[in-house]
Protein backbone atom coordinates (compact mmCIF):
# COMPACT_ATOMS: atom_id res chain seq x y z
CA UNK A 1 0.00 0.00 0.00
CA UNK A 2 2.95 2.33 0.59
CA UNK A 3 3.78 1.77 -3.08
CA UNK A 4 0.35 2.94 -4.09
CA UNK A 5 0.62 5.99 -1.83
CA UNK A 6 3.99 6.88 -3.36
CA UNK A 7 2.58 6.39 -6.85
CA UNK A 8 -0.39 8.66 -6.07
CA UNK A 9 1.99 11.30 -4.71
CA UNK A 10 4.30 11.29 -7.72
CA UNK A 11 2.08 10.28 -10.63
CA UNK A 12 1.22 13.81 -11.77
CA UNK A 13 4.89 14.78 -12.07
CA UNK A 14 5.72 11.45 -13.70
CA UNK A 15 2.89 11.52 -16.24
CA UNK A 16 3.58 15.13 -17.22
CA UNK A 17 7.26 14.21 -17.66
CA UNK A 18 6.42 11.12 -19.68
CA UNK A 19 4.01 12.99 -21.95
CA UNK A 20 6.49 15.81 -22.50
CA UNK A 21 9.41 13.49 -23.21
CA UNK A 22 7.38 11.30 -25.62
CA UNK A 23 6.29 14.45 -27.41
CA UNK A 24 9.88 15.70 -27.64
CA UNK A 25 11.15 12.32 -28.85
CA UNK A 26 8.53 12.20 -31.60
CA UNK A 27 9.26 15.82 -32.47
CA UNK A 28 12.98 15.02 -32.83
CA UNK A 29 12.31 12.17 -35.23
CA UNK A 30 9.90 14.12 -37.43
CA UNK A 31 12.22 17.13 -37.44
CA UNK A 32 14.98 15.14 -39.13
CA UNK A 33 13.87 15.54 -42.79
CA UNK A 34 13.80 19.34 -42.36
CA UNK A 35 17.21 19.42 -40.63
CA UNK A 36 18.84 17.08 -43.14
CA UNK A 37 17.61 19.34 -45.95
CA UNK A 38 19.34 22.29 -44.31
CA UNK A 39 22.68 20.54 -43.71
CA UNK A 40 24.12 21.23 -47.23
CA UNK A 41 23.50 24.96 -46.73
CA UNK A 42 25.62 24.98 -43.57
CA UNK A 43 28.83 24.63 -45.65
CA UNK A 44 28.73 28.40 -46.11
CA UNK A 45 28.83 29.00 -42.33
CA UNK A 46 32.33 30.10 -41.44
CA UNK A 47 32.38 31.40 -37.91
CA UNK A 48 35.45 31.19 -35.73
CA UNK A 49 35.99 30.81 -31.98
CA UNK A 50 34.49 28.35 -29.51
CA UNK A 51 30.95 28.97 -30.74
CA UNK A 52 32.00 28.38 -34.31
CA UNK A 53 33.69 25.16 -33.28
CA UNK A 54 30.55 24.01 -31.51
CA UNK A 55 28.39 24.79 -34.53
CA UNK A 56 30.78 22.93 -36.84
CA UNK A 57 30.76 19.96 -34.45
CA UNK A 58 26.96 19.98 -34.33
CA UNK A 59 26.67 20.16 -38.11
CA UNK A 60 29.20 17.39 -38.66
CA UNK A 61 27.50 15.09 -36.18
CA UNK A 62 24.06 15.65 -37.64
CA UNK A 63 25.03 14.69 -41.16
CA UNK A 64 23.76 11.19 -40.44
CA UNK A 65 20.62 10.12 -38.60
CA UNK A 66 22.43 8.43 -35.68
CA UNK A 67 24.46 11.58 -35.07
CA UNK A 68 21.36 13.75 -35.35
CA UNK A 69 19.51 11.66 -32.75
CA UNK A 70 22.45 11.66 -30.38
CA UNK A 71 23.03 15.40 -30.69
CA UNK A 72 19.39 16.50 -30.52
CA UNK A 73 17.88 13.88 -28.27
CA UNK A 74 20.42 12.26 -25.99
CA UNK A 75 22.78 15.23 -25.70
CA UNK A 76 20.15 17.90 -25.32
CA UNK A 77 16.41 17.27 -25.04
CA UNK A 78 16.40 14.04 -23.02
CA UNK A 79 19.30 14.96 -20.73
CA UNK A 80 17.97 18.41 -19.88
CA UNK A 81 14.27 17.54 -19.54
CA UNK A 82 14.97 14.28 -17.70
CA UNK A 83 17.26 16.10 -15.22
CA UNK A 84 14.49 18.58 -14.50
CA UNK A 85 12.01 15.79 -13.76
CA UNK A 86 14.62 13.89 -11.72
CA UNK A 87 14.86 16.94 -9.49
CA UNK A 88 11.09 17.34 -9.33
CA UNK A 89 10.54 13.68 -8.44
CA UNK A 90 13.23 13.94 -5.76
CA UNK A 91 11.39 16.70 -3.94
CA UNK A 92 8.50 16.26 -1.53
CA UNK A 93 8.18 13.30 0.81
CA UNK A 94 7.75 12.93 4.54
CA UNK A 95 9.29 16.18 5.74
CA UNK A 96 7.44 18.42 3.28
CA UNK A 97 4.19 16.82 4.52
CA UNK A 98 4.78 18.29 7.97
CA UNK A 99 3.57 21.66 6.74
CA UNK A 100 0.41 20.00 5.40
CA UNK A 101 0.01 17.81 8.47
CA UNK A 102 -0.31 14.43 6.72
CA UNK A 103 3.14 13.40 8.00
CA UNK A 104 1.70 12.59 11.42
CA UNK A 105 -0.82 10.25 9.79
CA UNK A 106 1.96 8.45 7.93
CA UNK A 107 4.10 8.27 11.05
CA UNK A 108 1.24 6.76 13.04
CA UNK A 109 1.30 3.72 10.75
CA UNK A 110 3.12 0.59 11.92
CA UNK A 111 5.99 0.98 9.48
CA UNK A 112 9.50 2.30 9.95
CA UNK A 113 10.48 5.66 8.54
CA UNK A 114 13.23 3.96 6.57
CA UNK A 115 10.64 1.83 4.80
CA UNK A 116 8.41 4.84 4.11
CA UNK A 117 11.16 6.81 2.41
CA UNK A 118 12.69 3.69 0.87
CA UNK A 119 9.43 2.99 -0.95
CA UNK A 120 9.12 6.65 -1.91
CA UNK A 121 12.65 6.65 -3.37
CA UNK A 122 12.17 3.32 -5.15
CA UNK A 123 8.92 4.50 -6.74
CA UNK A 124 10.54 7.66 -8.06
CA UNK A 125 13.60 5.73 -9.30
CA UNK A 126 11.34 3.32 -11.22
CA UNK A 127 9.51 6.29 -12.72
CA UNK A 128 12.80 7.89 -13.72
CA UNK A 129 13.89 4.66 -15.40
CA UNK A 130 10.65 4.73 -17.38
CA UNK A 131 11.20 8.40 -18.22
CA UNK A 132 14.64 7.59 -19.61
CA UNK A 133 13.78 4.40 -21.50
CA UNK A 134 10.23 4.81 -22.82
CA UNK A 135 10.81 7.99 -24.90
CA UNK A 136 14.17 6.63 -26.10
CA UNK A 137 12.53 3.41 -27.27
CA UNK A 138 10.05 5.50 -29.22
CA UNK A 139 12.92 6.48 -31.54
CA UNK A 140 13.44 3.03 -33.16
CA UNK A 141 9.67 2.73 -33.39
CA UNK A 142 9.10 6.04 -35.22
CA UNK A 143 12.28 6.24 -37.29
CA UNK A 144 10.89 4.20 -40.24
CA UNK A 145 8.23 6.91 -40.61
CA UNK A 146 10.99 9.30 -41.82
CA UNK A 147 12.77 6.62 -43.82
CA UNK A 148 15.45 5.99 -41.19
CA UNK A 149 16.29 3.34 -38.64
CA UNK A 150 17.67 3.56 -35.13
CA UNK A 151 18.99 0.61 -33.12
CA UNK A 152 17.05 -0.56 -30.06
CA UNK A 153 20.36 -1.38 -28.34
CA UNK A 154 21.59 2.18 -28.89
CA UNK A 155 18.34 3.57 -27.50
CA UNK A 156 18.55 1.31 -24.45
CA UNK A 157 22.22 2.02 -23.69
CA UNK A 158 21.85 5.78 -24.06
CA UNK A 159 18.63 5.80 -22.03
CA UNK A 160 20.26 3.69 -19.32
CA UNK A 161 23.25 6.06 -19.17
CA UNK A 162 20.95 9.07 -18.77
CA UNK A 163 19.18 7.23 -15.95
CA UNK A 164 22.23 5.82 -14.15
CA UNK A 165 24.37 8.95 -14.30
CA UNK A 166 21.52 11.42 -13.83
CA UNK A 167 20.28 9.68 -10.68
CA UNK A 168 22.68 11.92 -8.80
CA UNK A 169 20.32 14.88 -9.32
CA UNK A 170 17.36 12.90 -8.01
CA UNK A 171 19.41 11.83 -4.97
CA UNK A 172 20.53 15.39 -4.33
CA UNK A 173 16.94 16.69 -4.41
CA UNK A 174 15.88 13.75 -2.21
CA UNK A 175 18.61 14.53 0.32
CA UNK A 176 17.73 18.23 0.37
CA UNK A 177 14.08 17.30 0.87
CA UNK A 178 15.08 15.55 4.08
CA UNK A 179 16.50 18.86 5.32
CA UNK A 180 14.01 21.48 4.11
CA UNK A 181 10.29 21.11 4.72
CA UNK A 182 9.16 22.73 1.50
CA UNK A 183 9.53 21.54 -2.08
CA UNK A 184 10.91 24.74 -3.62
CA UNK A 185 14.27 25.12 -1.91
CA UNK A 186 15.41 21.53 -2.68
CA UNK A 187 14.22 21.88 -6.30
CA UNK A 188 15.92 25.23 -6.80
CA UNK A 189 19.18 24.19 -5.15
CA UNK A 190 19.40 20.92 -7.11
CA UNK A 191 18.68 22.78 -10.39
CA UNK A 192 21.40 25.32 -9.61
CA UNK A 193 23.88 22.48 -8.92
CA UNK A 194 22.92 20.83 -12.25
CA UNK A 195 23.41 24.06 -14.20
CA UNK A 196 26.77 24.77 -12.51
CA UNK A 197 27.96 21.21 -13.26
CA UNK A 198 26.83 21.47 -16.87
CA UNK A 199 28.65 24.77 -17.37
CA UNK A 200 31.71 23.44 -15.52
CA UNK A 201 31.92 20.41 -17.81
CA UNK A 202 31.84 22.68 -20.85
CA UNK A 203 34.61 24.90 -19.51
CA UNK A 204 36.99 22.28 -18.13
CA UNK A 205 39.02 20.41 -20.71
CA UNK A 206 37.85 16.79 -20.99
CA UNK A 207 35.10 17.69 -18.51
CA UNK A 208 32.42 16.10 -20.64
CA UNK A 209 34.37 12.85 -20.79
CA UNK A 210 34.61 12.37 -17.03
CA UNK A 211 31.75 14.52 -15.75
CA UNK A 212 28.17 13.61 -14.86
CA UNK A 213 26.65 15.13 -17.98
CA UNK A 214 29.37 13.48 -20.05
CA UNK A 215 28.24 10.15 -18.59
CA UNK A 216 24.57 11.00 -19.15
CA UNK A 217 25.03 11.87 -22.82
CA UNK A 218 27.44 8.92 -23.23
CA UNK A 219 29.49 10.52 -26.02
CA UNK A 220 32.06 7.78 -25.44
CA UNK A 221 29.46 5.16 -26.34
CA UNK A 222 28.30 7.16 -29.35
CA UNK A 223 31.84 7.46 -30.72
CA UNK A 224 33.56 4.24 -29.61
CA UNK A 225 30.91 1.87 -28.29
CA UNK A 226 32.48 1.92 -24.80
CA UNK A 227 30.65 3.00 -21.67
CA UNK A 228 31.44 6.13 -19.60
CA UNK A 229 32.44 4.13 -16.53
CA UNK A 230 34.15 6.90 -14.48
CA UNK A 231 31.09 9.16 -14.64
CA UNK A 232 28.70 6.28 -13.97
CA UNK A 233 30.76 5.15 -10.99
CA UNK A 234 31.00 8.64 -9.51
CA UNK A 235 27.26 9.17 -9.94
CA UNK A 236 26.31 5.79 -8.46
CA UNK A 237 28.58 6.28 -5.44
CA UNK A 238 27.39 9.85 -4.81
CA UNK A 239 23.73 8.82 -5.25
CA UNK A 240 24.10 5.96 -2.78
CA UNK A 241 25.71 8.25 -0.19
CA UNK A 242 23.02 10.92 -0.60
CA UNK A 243 20.13 8.44 -0.41
CA UNK A 244 21.65 6.93 2.72
CA UNK A 245 22.08 10.44 4.13
CA UNK A 246 18.41 11.19 3.45
CA UNK A 247 17.34 7.97 5.20
CA UNK A 248 19.47 8.80 8.27
CA UNK A 249 18.18 12.38 8.33
CA UNK A 250 14.56 11.27 8.30
CA UNK A 251 15.13 8.50 10.84
CA UNK A 252 16.70 10.94 13.31
CA UNK A 253 14.21 13.75 12.74
CA UNK A 254 11.70 14.97 15.33
CA UNK A 255 8.26 15.44 13.76
CA UNK B 1 -7.15 -5.07 34.20
CA UNK B 2 -6.81 -2.04 36.48
CA UNK B 3 -3.30 -3.10 37.55
CA UNK B 4 -1.94 -3.08 34.03
CA UNK B 5 -0.56 0.16 32.70
CA UNK B 6 -1.02 0.92 29.04
CA UNK B 7 1.04 4.11 29.19
CA UNK B 8 3.75 4.98 31.67
CA UNK B 9 6.12 7.92 31.61
CA UNK B 10 8.86 8.53 34.10
CA UNK B 11 10.56 11.91 34.48
CA UNK B 12 9.97 12.51 30.77
CA UNK B 13 11.77 15.54 29.39
CA UNK B 14 11.89 17.16 26.00
CA UNK B 15 13.64 20.35 24.97
CA UNK B 16 13.47 22.15 21.66
CA UNK B 17 16.57 24.32 21.73
CA UNK B 18 16.25 26.37 24.88
CA UNK B 19 12.52 25.72 25.23
CA UNK B 20 11.56 22.98 27.67
CA UNK B 21 8.35 21.38 26.39
CA UNK B 22 8.34 18.61 29.01
CA UNK B 23 9.96 19.01 32.42
CA UNK B 24 9.82 15.66 34.14
CA UNK B 25 6.39 14.35 33.23
CA UNK B 26 5.14 11.34 35.17
CA UNK B 27 2.02 9.59 33.92
CA UNK B 28 0.27 6.28 34.57
CA UNK B 29 -2.57 5.28 32.29
CA UNK B 30 -4.23 2.02 33.38
CA UNK B 31 -5.52 -0.38 30.77
CA UNK B 32 -9.20 0.06 29.95
CA UNK B 33 -9.45 3.62 31.18
CA UNK B 34 -10.64 6.72 29.37
CA UNK B 35 -7.83 9.06 30.27
CA UNK B 36 -8.29 12.79 29.78
CA UNK B 37 -5.03 14.65 29.31
CA UNK B 38 -5.82 18.26 30.11
CA UNK B 39 -3.71 21.31 29.66
CA UNK B 40 -3.56 24.75 28.18
CA UNK B 41 -2.30 25.32 24.65
CA UNK B 42 1.45 24.74 24.65
CA UNK B 43 1.43 22.82 27.95
CA UNK B 44 3.15 19.80 26.35
CA UNK B 45 0.20 17.57 25.43
CA UNK B 46 1.05 17.08 21.75
CA UNK B 47 4.75 16.63 22.49
CA UNK B 48 3.88 13.86 24.96
CA UNK B 49 1.69 12.14 22.37
CA UNK B 50 4.40 12.41 19.71
CA UNK B 51 6.91 10.80 22.06
CA UNK B 52 4.49 7.97 22.87
CA UNK B 53 4.08 7.25 19.15
CA UNK B 54 7.78 7.51 18.31
CA UNK B 55 7.44 10.66 16.24
CA UNK B 56 9.66 12.64 18.57
CA UNK B 57 12.48 11.47 20.81
CA UNK B 58 12.64 12.48 24.44
CA UNK B 59 15.64 14.42 25.71
CA UNK B 60 15.60 12.41 28.95
CA UNK B 61 13.36 10.12 30.94
CA UNK B 62 11.34 7.14 29.87
CA UNK B 63 8.08 6.53 28.04
CA UNK B 64 6.57 3.05 27.78
CA UNK B 65 3.43 1.94 25.97
CA UNK B 66 2.19 -1.64 26.52
CA UNK B 67 5.40 -2.02 28.52
CA UNK B 68 7.47 -1.32 25.39
CA UNK B 69 9.94 1.56 25.18
CA UNK B 70 8.46 4.21 22.89
CA UNK B 71 11.92 5.45 22.01
CA UNK B 72 13.19 2.21 20.44
CA UNK B 73 12.50 1.88 16.70
CA UNK B 74 11.31 -1.74 16.62
CA UNK B 75 9.06 -1.44 19.65
CA UNK B 76 7.72 1.86 18.33
CA UNK B 77 6.45 0.06 15.22
CA UNK B 78 4.82 -2.56 17.48
CA UNK B 79 3.24 0.19 19.61
CA UNK B 80 1.78 1.82 16.50
CA UNK B 81 0.48 -1.55 15.28
CA UNK B 82 -1.62 -1.73 18.46
CA UNK B 83 -2.60 1.94 18.58
CA UNK B 84 -5.13 4.12 16.78
CA UNK B 85 -4.23 7.78 16.47
CA UNK B 86 -6.08 10.96 15.55
CA UNK B 87 -3.85 13.98 15.19
CA UNK B 88 -4.81 17.47 16.28
CA UNK B 89 -4.96 18.83 12.72
CA UNK B 90 -6.82 15.77 11.28
CA UNK B 91 -4.78 16.14 8.11
CA UNK B 92 -4.99 13.12 5.82
CA UNK B 93 -3.81 12.51 2.27
CA UNK B 94 -5.77 15.09 0.32
CA UNK B 95 -5.23 13.33 -3.01
CA UNK B 96 -6.98 10.14 -1.84
CA UNK B 97 -10.70 9.49 -1.82
CA UNK B 98 -12.44 8.32 1.37
CA UNK B 99 -12.52 4.78 0.01
CA UNK B 100 -8.81 4.86 -0.93
CA UNK B 101 -7.64 6.01 2.48
CA UNK B 102 -9.83 3.45 4.23
CA UNK B 103 -8.31 0.66 2.05
CA UNK B 104 -4.83 2.13 2.52
CA UNK B 105 -5.11 2.20 6.31
CA UNK B 106 -6.81 -1.20 6.56
CA UNK B 107 -3.87 -2.82 4.76
CA UNK B 108 -1.56 -2.09 7.71
CA UNK B 109 -3.77 -3.62 10.39
CA UNK B 110 -4.45 -7.37 10.45
CA UNK B 111 -7.20 -6.79 13.03
CA UNK B 112 -9.00 -4.21 10.89
CA UNK B 113 -12.71 -4.34 11.67
CA UNK B 114 -14.61 -4.34 8.40
CA UNK B 115 -18.05 -4.48 9.98
CA UNK B 116 -17.26 -1.53 12.20
CA UNK B 117 -15.92 0.34 9.17
CA UNK B 118 -19.23 -0.15 7.34
CA UNK B 119 -21.17 0.93 10.41
CA UNK B 120 -19.15 4.13 10.88
CA UNK B 121 -19.29 4.93 7.16
CA UNK B 122 -23.07 4.84 7.47
CA UNK B 123 -23.26 6.59 10.87
CA UNK B 124 -20.85 9.36 9.88
CA UNK B 125 -22.38 9.63 6.37
CA UNK B 126 -18.96 9.66 4.70
CA UNK B 127 -19.06 9.70 0.88
CA UNK B 128 -16.70 6.98 -0.36
CA UNK B 129 -15.90 8.48 -3.76
CA UNK B 130 -15.18 12.01 -2.50
CA UNK B 131 -11.61 13.24 -2.34
CA UNK B 132 -10.43 14.18 1.14
CA UNK B 133 -9.55 17.71 0.07
CA UNK B 134 -13.25 18.24 -0.68
CA UNK B 135 -14.41 17.14 2.80
CA UNK B 136 -15.52 19.60 5.47
CA UNK B 137 -13.56 19.81 8.72
CA UNK B 138 -16.27 17.86 10.52
CA UNK B 139 -16.25 15.09 7.91
CA UNK B 140 -12.44 14.91 8.08
CA UNK B 141 -12.60 14.52 11.84
CA UNK B 142 -15.14 11.72 11.48
CA UNK B 143 -13.00 10.03 8.84
CA UNK B 144 -9.87 10.34 11.01
CA UNK B 145 -11.83 8.83 13.88
CA UNK B 146 -13.10 5.98 11.70
CA UNK B 147 -9.54 5.23 10.60
CA UNK B 148 -8.44 5.09 14.23
CA UNK B 149 -11.40 3.16 15.63
CA UNK B 150 -11.48 0.38 13.03
CA UNK B 151 -7.84 -0.66 13.52
CA UNK B 152 -8.82 -3.05 16.28
CA UNK B 153 -6.46 -1.07 18.45
CA UNK B 154 -5.88 -1.71 22.15
CA UNK B 155 -5.11 1.98 22.63
CA UNK B 156 -6.64 5.06 21.06
CA UNK B 157 -4.55 8.21 21.24
CA UNK B 158 -6.60 11.24 20.31
CA UNK B 159 -5.03 14.67 20.19
CA UNK B 160 -7.74 17.30 20.62
CA UNK B 161 -10.28 15.06 18.83
CA UNK B 162 -13.04 17.66 18.81
CA UNK B 163 -11.06 20.81 18.05
CA UNK B 164 -12.79 22.97 15.47
CA UNK B 165 -16.08 21.10 15.66
CA UNK B 166 -19.43 22.65 16.46
CA UNK B 167 -21.21 21.50 19.65
CA UNK B 168 -23.51 19.06 17.84
CA UNK B 169 -20.61 17.44 16.03
CA UNK B 170 -18.56 17.36 19.24
CA UNK B 171 -21.36 15.52 21.00
CA UNK B 172 -21.64 13.06 18.14
CA UNK B 173 -17.90 12.31 18.26
CA UNK B 174 -17.87 11.92 22.06
CA UNK B 175 -20.83 9.56 21.94
CA UNK B 176 -19.09 7.50 19.27
CA UNK B 177 -16.05 7.21 21.53
CA UNK B 178 -18.02 6.17 24.57
CA UNK B 179 -19.99 3.63 22.52
CA UNK B 180 -16.74 2.27 21.11
CA UNK B 181 -15.20 1.76 24.54
CA UNK B 182 -18.39 0.09 25.71
CA UNK B 183 -18.06 -2.46 22.88
CA UNK B 184 -14.30 -3.01 22.78
CA UNK B 185 -11.60 -3.44 25.38
CA UNK B 186 -9.81 -0.24 24.53
CA UNK B 187 -7.84 2.33 26.47
CA UNK B 188 -8.47 5.88 25.35
CA UNK B 189 -5.86 8.56 25.96
CA UNK B 190 -7.16 11.86 24.74
CA UNK B 191 -5.76 15.32 25.08
CA UNK B 192 -7.96 18.35 25.30
CA UNK B 193 -8.26 21.81 26.68
CA UNK B 194 -12.06 21.45 26.62
CA UNK B 195 -12.79 20.67 30.26
CA UNK B 196 -16.46 19.92 29.69
CA UNK B 197 -15.77 17.04 27.33
CA UNK B 198 -13.12 15.53 29.60
CA UNK B 199 -15.59 15.81 32.47
CA UNK B 200 -18.21 14.10 30.30
CA UNK B 201 -16.34 10.96 29.25
CA UNK B 202 -13.07 10.53 31.18
CA UNK B 203 -12.73 8.30 34.20
CA UNK B 204 -9.15 9.35 34.91
CA UNK B 205 -7.35 12.58 34.20
CA UNK B 206 -4.01 14.29 34.33
CA UNK B 207 -3.61 18.03 34.17
CA UNK B 208 -0.35 19.08 32.59
CA UNK B 209 1.09 22.52 33.00
CA UNK B 210 4.39 23.69 31.55
CA UNK B 211 5.54 20.17 30.88
CA UNK B 212 4.67 18.67 34.27
CA UNK B 213 1.64 16.80 35.59
CA UNK B 214 0.18 18.99 38.31
CA UNK B 215 -2.88 16.84 39.03
CA UNK B 216 -3.47 13.17 38.22
CA UNK B 217 -5.90 10.50 39.32
CA UNK B 218 -9.39 9.09 39.06
CA UNK B 219 -11.87 11.81 38.29
CA UNK B 220 -14.35 10.71 40.94
CA UNK B 221 -11.63 10.48 43.54
CA UNK B 222 -10.36 13.95 42.63
CA UNK B 223 -13.87 15.32 42.97
CA UNK B 224 -14.04 13.69 46.40
CA UNK B 225 -10.65 14.93 47.52
CA UNK B 226 -10.67 18.50 46.24
CA UNK B 227 -12.48 21.04 48.36
CA UNK B 228 -12.68 24.80 48.53
CA UNK B 229 -12.57 26.09 52.09
CA UNK B 230 -13.86 29.60 52.44
CA UNK B 231 -13.17 31.50 55.65
CA UNK B 232 -14.71 34.89 56.42
CA UNK B 233 -13.18 37.09 59.11
CA UNK B 234 -14.36 40.15 61.01
CA UNK B 235 -11.49 42.27 59.82
CA UNK B 236 -8.89 41.64 57.13
CA UNK B 237 -8.11 37.98 56.45
CA UNK B 238 -4.86 36.77 58.07
CA UNK B 239 -1.94 35.27 56.16
CA UNK B 240 -1.79 31.80 57.67
CA UNK B 241 0.80 29.08 57.09
CA UNK B 242 -1.14 25.81 57.24
CA UNK B 243 0.80 22.77 58.42
CA UNK B 244 -1.80 20.28 57.23
CA UNK B 245 -0.95 18.59 53.92
CA UNK B 246 -3.09 19.11 50.83
CA UNK B 247 -3.11 22.89 50.70
CA UNK B 248 -2.88 23.69 47.00
CA UNK B 249 -3.60 27.38 46.95
CA UNK B 250 -4.50 30.19 49.35
CA UNK B 251 -6.14 33.37 48.19
CA UNK B 252 -6.86 36.47 50.34
CA UNK B 253 -9.43 39.01 49.26
CA UNK B 254 -10.39 41.51 51.95
CA UNK B 255 -12.15 39.63 54.75
CA UNK B 256 -12.24 36.37 52.80
CA UNK B 257 -9.59 33.67 52.80
CA UNK B 258 -10.05 30.87 50.23
CA UNK B 259 -8.07 27.65 50.47
CA UNK B 260 -8.03 25.00 47.77
CA UNK B 261 -7.25 21.62 49.28
CA UNK B 262 -6.45 18.43 47.46
CA UNK B 263 -6.62 16.21 50.54
CA UNK B 264 -7.62 16.25 54.21
CA UNK B 265 -9.91 19.29 54.16
CA UNK B 266 -10.97 18.43 57.76
CA UNK B 267 -7.47 19.00 59.15
CA UNK B 268 -7.18 22.29 57.31
CA UNK B 269 -10.56 23.35 58.69
CA UNK B 270 -9.40 22.43 62.20
CA UNK B 271 -6.33 24.59 61.78
CA UNK B 272 -8.39 27.38 60.26
CA UNK B 273 -10.79 27.46 63.23
CA UNK B 274 -7.86 28.49 65.41
CA UNK B 275 -7.76 31.72 63.39
CA UNK B 276 -11.28 32.59 64.69
CA UNK B 277 -13.13 33.09 61.41
CA UNK B 278 -16.73 34.30 61.48
CA UNK B 279 -17.77 31.53 59.12
CA UNK B 280 -16.25 28.44 57.53
CA UNK B 281 -17.66 26.88 54.36
CA UNK B 282 -16.36 23.72 52.74
CA UNK B 283 -17.64 23.15 49.21
CA UNK B 284 -16.84 20.61 46.48
CA UNK B 285 -15.11 21.92 43.40
CA UNK B 286 -15.70 21.17 39.74
CA UNK B 287 -13.06 19.86 37.36
CA UNK B 288 -13.02 23.27 35.73
CA UNK B 289 -12.16 24.89 39.07
CA UNK B 290 -9.44 22.32 39.76
CA UNK B 291 -8.03 22.97 36.31
CA UNK B 292 -8.11 26.74 36.59
CA UNK B 293 -6.65 26.76 40.08
CA UNK B 294 -3.81 24.35 39.29
CA UNK B 295 -2.71 25.65 35.92
CA UNK B 296 -2.79 29.26 36.96
CA UNK B 297 -1.09 28.61 40.29
CA UNK B 298 2.39 29.10 38.84
CA UNK B 299 1.58 32.32 36.96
Amino acid sequence: MLWRKSWLETRTRFLIGLFLLLLLAAGNVFEYPRVSALIPATRSIDSGGALGGLIRKAVELQRDYRGFIWWQWFRQNLTQTWTLFAVLLGTGGLLSQTSGGAASFTLSMPVSRTRVIGVRAATAIAELLALALAPSLLLPLLSPAVGQSYGIADALVHGACVFAAGLIFFSLAFLLSSVFNDIWRPALMACVVAVVLAIGEQIVADGSRYGIFGAMTAEVYFRTGGLPWPGLFVSAAASAVMLYGAAVNIAEQDF
Amino acid sequence: MADRRTIETLDLRKSFGTTEALRGLNLDVPAGSIFGFLGRNGAGKTTTIKILLGMTRPTAGEARVFGLPANARDSSVEIRRRTGFVSEDKELYEYMTVDEIVRFTAAFYPKWQGELEQRYLRTFELPLATRIKALSRGARTKLALLLALCRGAELLVLDEPTSGLDPAMTEEVLQALVAHVARQETTIFFSSHQIAEVDQIADRIAIIDRGRAVVAGELEELRERYRRIQLVFDGGAPQPAFRAPGVERIRREGRVLTVLSSAGAERIVDEARALNPVSVDVVPVTLKEIFLETVSAED
